[in-house]
């Protein structure tokens, strides 16, 4: 016999001592009196942990909660598709914003060209800015942001007018 | 509200017996679960008891166990005895307690039998074996039961079920929820760890 199992036996021997271990004198004559005092008492015991209530509230989420448990790995590539999805539709709101960006700045830039290009006597357009909306002063804050401040206008009387160009005419005054 | 009691039938065999008790504890009969209680009272605050090395402790949580199995009697399906699904309920207690201590243990031992001192095995263990030839009894468990808590407790509860309480490696399986290739490498593991922790006393 190998000294490895000689040792094991010496071990359950000495655990038989663990048997040998009793509980004070008229403890069990009493321990099914104190349950069933405190069943008919409504106690439900101190209160229950977490997993427990789980356990108790559903059986499925207890299950797959073991399953996490006794699998870390699947814990791991769960949290990681997770955070992945999570940053793709970050990603993806994005660019969609930035798209629609894209698209009113043209828009901005184009009706600032154009204002500043053919400006004239019989037609000027008033270039609206920043400044003149909302000198630095004033405590107005303007928003440049060319989605939500230059955004044109559909009017039902004409083309696209945005609300910080506005067309003006004067008649120079007779002589 | 319970039904009226019957009066068993004190010749039926005993797994019989079980399911007419279990039956009539679900339909509210404290007076079968009180039978129920009395049969496995002693299995299972032993197994806490082992587990946790504290009586005041263990005490608590048989109880809290067959309270828990009380109230979730209509759960019992009878797909595994009502021992195994009982000793499940205080296994898990026992295991979510110790986890919320996180290693801080309190020891509180039980006394030992008279038996003990007569029992040939541990007599021809400390005569024998241990260098330590004056260490008397009481210091034997209480070195044992310290290298019992510096295990972890799955390894503690395949030791406390098979090597102190005989339970079959079949039964540990079923009661744990492993296979039983689990149970025997734990088993061996936890036996290593131990026979490291009491090379003093078991060392020829």
């Amino acid at each position: 016999m190998s000294d490895k199992n000689k040792n094991f036996r010496d071990l359950k021997r000495l655990l038989k001592l663990k048997q040998h271990e009793i509980p004070p004198p008229g403890y069990f004559h009493h321990l099914s009196g104190d349950v069933i005092a405190r069943i008919q008492a409504g106690d439900s015991g101190r209160g229950h942990s977490f997993l427990e209530q789980i356990q108790a509230d559903s059986p499925f989420a207890a299950a797959l909660l073991q399953l996490f448990v006794s699998r870390p790995g699947i814990v791991g590539a769960f949290t990681t598709s997770v955070c992945l999805l999570l940053l793709l539709g970050v990603l993806f709101a994005d660019r969609s914003d930035s798209g629609v960006a894209i698209s009113g700045s043209g828009l901005f830039t184009d009706s600032s060209a154009s204002a500043s290009a053919s400006a004239s006597v019989d037609s000027p357009t008033l270039v609206a800015s920043a400044d003149t909306l909302a000198p630095p002063d004033s405590g107005i804050t303007v928003s440049t942001n060319p989605i939500s401040s230059l955004q044109p206008v559909h009017t039902l009387f004409g083309s696209p007018q945005n609300p910080l160009f506005q067309d003006v005419s004067f008649v120079p005054a007779r002589q | 509200m319970s039904e009226p009691t019957t009066v068993p039938d004190p010749n039926a065999p005993a797994g019989q017996l079980e399911g007419d008790l279990v039956r009539r504890a679900r339909r509210g009969d404290l007076v079968a679960y009180d039978e129920l209680v009395k049969r496995y009272q002693e299995r299972i605050y032993a197994t806490i008891y082992h587990m946790t090395s504290n009586h005041e402790d263990a005490n608590d949580l048989a109880q809290e166990a067959f309270i828990k199995a009380y109230s979730a009697l209509k759960s019992f399906k009878g797909g595994s005895s009502f021992y195994t699904w009982l000793y499940r309920i205080a296994i898990n207690k026992t295991i979510n307690f110790l986890k919320q201590r996180r290693n801080k243990h309190h020891i509180s031992l039980n006394d030992l039998d008279f038996n003990a001192e007569h029992d040939p095995d541990l007599v021809s263990l400390i005569s024998e074996k241990t260098p330590h030839r004056d260490i008397n009894l009481s210091e034997l468990q209480q070195k044992l039961n310290e290298a019992l808590l510096k295990l972890s407790e799955p390894h503690r509860m395949v030791v406390v079920l098979h090597d102190v309480q005989g339970v079959s490696h079949d039964e540990i399986a079923e009661i744990v929820g492993c296979n039983v290739g689990t149970v025997r490498s734990r088993l061996f593991y936890a036996r290593q760890q131990l026979q490291g922790f009491l090379a003093d006393y078991i060392k020829s």
